[in-house]
């Protein structure tokens, strides 16, 4: 079973809602945690544990075998990106970077072997080994790739493979394809918000995705001392979700924080909220 | 001139202090500003936008559809999709719009011909207004569960570079997206400068050390701003990191609950409490961008 930890803009405290909750959940489950914010993934860094087990994510990119190559132009014609273009003669060339790797030129490639295969790493996964009770899978985009879809599938994979009885998802910010890439299949949605007018926009729109998606969501209303709650309630009231908890603004939290000591194994009253949200949810996904 | 203000991730206050450095340059040179974060731009909300004059739709990306009726259920396309978007549902195989990428690999291995096509969808919508501080902002939004496309990036810099010319404006600013992928090296692409934002914490350096990565490629200039700096006073990495790679260092600002306040009043704290510590901090680096970079 999975279910995911999502939000608006970055820094709402989407990681930090994600690891707290995953040690609290650790009661009720055995778990692993998915970082499939493959740009900036900080989980790891939050739970003060140094990447394990890496491996790479491959993707195929075209090389022209031109002792083979009957200058057809097919491959460059049917390439979505445009990454293959075409001399005079109709000999093809290929731009790296505008590759996607989806292996079309080689699938309409006429001559067998005259389209061979190369790879090139895309980013990596990583396995690691937390002082928690549980794993962490780390997705990581290379620094100068763009395609940040393949880290996403691969470091999903990776932590489906491990079949723990809950897979706690902590997805990149925003409602890109690679966000509904890592909340596809969740039972439970817990969208983090501020009650800002930036965190309400924010939101809007992951509520929006979860609807498309059919997930079931909950919000959870961080640093709710700031701002006006009635905003997030006339949201959630529209999308017909309810909010969960409630975390205020506390320098407790940004201390933990900083310190990369997770907040729910600490005596402050703010782990209670943690623990709470845990249970609640251990109660509805069963 | 294009200066980009990039940070590896959102929250470390990137977009407060954008709105604020515009907010503290406007008077003094022409500008347009950017917003480049399509996924959840704020800028707008920053600079109280209430309606945009100009809209354009951007369509390109395209995503697979199944056509039922002739679909002979081979399952060979959900099997090559090299994302896994396609699932058999009710006795049908679909495609999952919110996650295909376009590729186009389904129709080319679907045996029957015309059974998928490719449709083209909108990805989503950029737009402009003159701010009600005289200078254009042009903005975007990506639609729910489209990829992320640098493509929308790069069409709002053309535009911007449209009005530059035709206003006679002389700088670009570019509150970058977040992350590293495709709309940032979109973002920072034909900067001239980059202005990187940190928080004191391992995490932001984590996420300023990948986006200086991709900042590095390009060989641009690039400047470190540190944001809410009194937080962790012992945590030296910044300075040193800044240090190694030769990034000057041209503030700080420390931690100032007038800024969260000034962003739900809509606001640059500038504007709306000029004399707190945050904003004093903020007129210094104005000063010294137009010294070090607008020149
Ligand atoms: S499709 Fe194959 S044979 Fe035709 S131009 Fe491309 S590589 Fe050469
Ligand atoms: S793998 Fe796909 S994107 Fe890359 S060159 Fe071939 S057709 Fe184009």
């Amino acid at each position: 079973m999975q279910i995911a930890v999502s939000g608006g803009k970055g820094g709402t405290g989407k990681s930090t809602i994600a690891i707290n909750l995953a040690i609290a959940l650790k009661e009720y489950f055995d778990l692993v945690l998915a970082d499939l914010d493959v740009e900036a993934p900080n989980d790891h860094i939050l739970l003060n544990v140094e990447l394990q087990n890496e491996e790479p994510v491959h993707m195929f990119m075209p090389h022209f075998d031109y002792s083979k190559c009957i200058k057809c132009k097919k491959c460059a014609e049917i390439c979505e990106e445009n990454a293959i273009i075409t001399m005079k003669d109709g000999t093809p060339f290929l731009i790296p970077t505008l590759c996607s790797g989806c292996r079309g030129c080689e699938i309409v490639c006429p001559v067998p072997e005259a389209i061979l295969e190369r790879q090139k790493t895309m980013g990596h996964t990583y396995l690691t080994n937390t002082v928690y009770g549980f794993p962490l899978i780390t997705g990581k985009l290379l620094e100068g790739e763009e395609r940040a879809m393949p880290i996403v599938v691969a470091a999903k994979e990776r932590a489906q493979k491990l079949k723990k009885e809950l897979l706690l998802v902590d997805t990149a910010a925003g409602t890109s394809n690679t966000v509904s890439k890592a909340l596809e299949n969740s039972k439970l949605l817990i969208a983090v918000t501020e009650p800002t007018p930036l965190g309400l926009h924010d939101l809007e729109l992951i509520l929006k995705l979860a609807d498309l998606m059919g997930i079931e969501t909950w919000i959870v209303l961080n640093r709710s001392s700031l701002g006006n709650r009635e905003g997030v309630q006339k949201v959630a009231k529209e999308y017909g979700v309810k909010i969960v908890a409630e975390i205020p603004y506390s320098e407790n939290i940004i201390h933990s924080y900083i310190e990369g000591k997770p907040i729910v194994l600490s005596e402050n009253k703010e782990a209670e909220v943690f623990k709470e949200l845990a249970k609640k949810v251990a109660e509805y996904v069963g | 001139m294009q200066i980009a203000i990039a940070s590896g991730k959102g929250g470390v206050g990137k977009s407060s202090v954008t709105a604020s450095l515009v907010y503290l340059l406007k008077d003094t040179y022409k500008l347009i500003a950017i917003d480049a974060d399509a996924d959840a731009p704020n800028l707008d909300l920053l600079f109280n936008v209430e309606k945009w004059e100009e809209e354009k739709e951007l369509t390109g990306a395209k995503i697979a559809k199944i056509n039922t009726e002739t679909c002979i259920q081979c399952g060979i396309c959900a099997e090559r999709c090299p994302y896994d978007c396609i699932n058999f549902i009710d006795g049908d195989y679909v495609v999952n719009e919110l996650t295909c990428e376009g590729c186009g690999v389904c129709r080319l291995v679907c045996p029957v011909k015309g059974v998928i096509t490719l449709e083209e969808v909108r990805s989503g919508i950029i737009r402009k207004t003159t701010t009600k501080y005289n200078f254009p902002l042009i903005s975007a939004q990506l639609d729910v569960g489209r990829p992320n496309s640098g493509k929308l990036v790069t069409e709002e810099k053309e535009w911007a570079k449209k009005i530059m010319k035709e206003q006679n404006l002389e700088h670009m600013i570019v509150d970058s997206a977040a992350g590293i992928g495709c709309q940032v090296i979109a973002s920072l692409g034909g900067a001239d400068a980059v202005i990187l934002i940190a928080e004191p914490t391992p995490a932001s350096l984590s996420d300023v050390k990948r986006v200086y990565k991709v900042v590095q490629h390009f060989r641009e200039p690039a400047y470190l701003i540190i944001n809410k700096a009194d937080l962790n006073p012992g945590f030296r990495r910044l300075h040193e990191f800044a240090e190694e790679e030769d990034i000057p260092i041209i503030g700080e600002i420390p931690y100032d609950r007038a800024v969260p306040k000034s962003m739900t009043m809509l606001q640059p704290v500038n504007e709306a409490f000029p004399q707190s510590k945050a904003s004093k901090a903020l007129k210094e680096i104005a000063k010294i961008v137009e010294e070090e970079i607008l020149r």
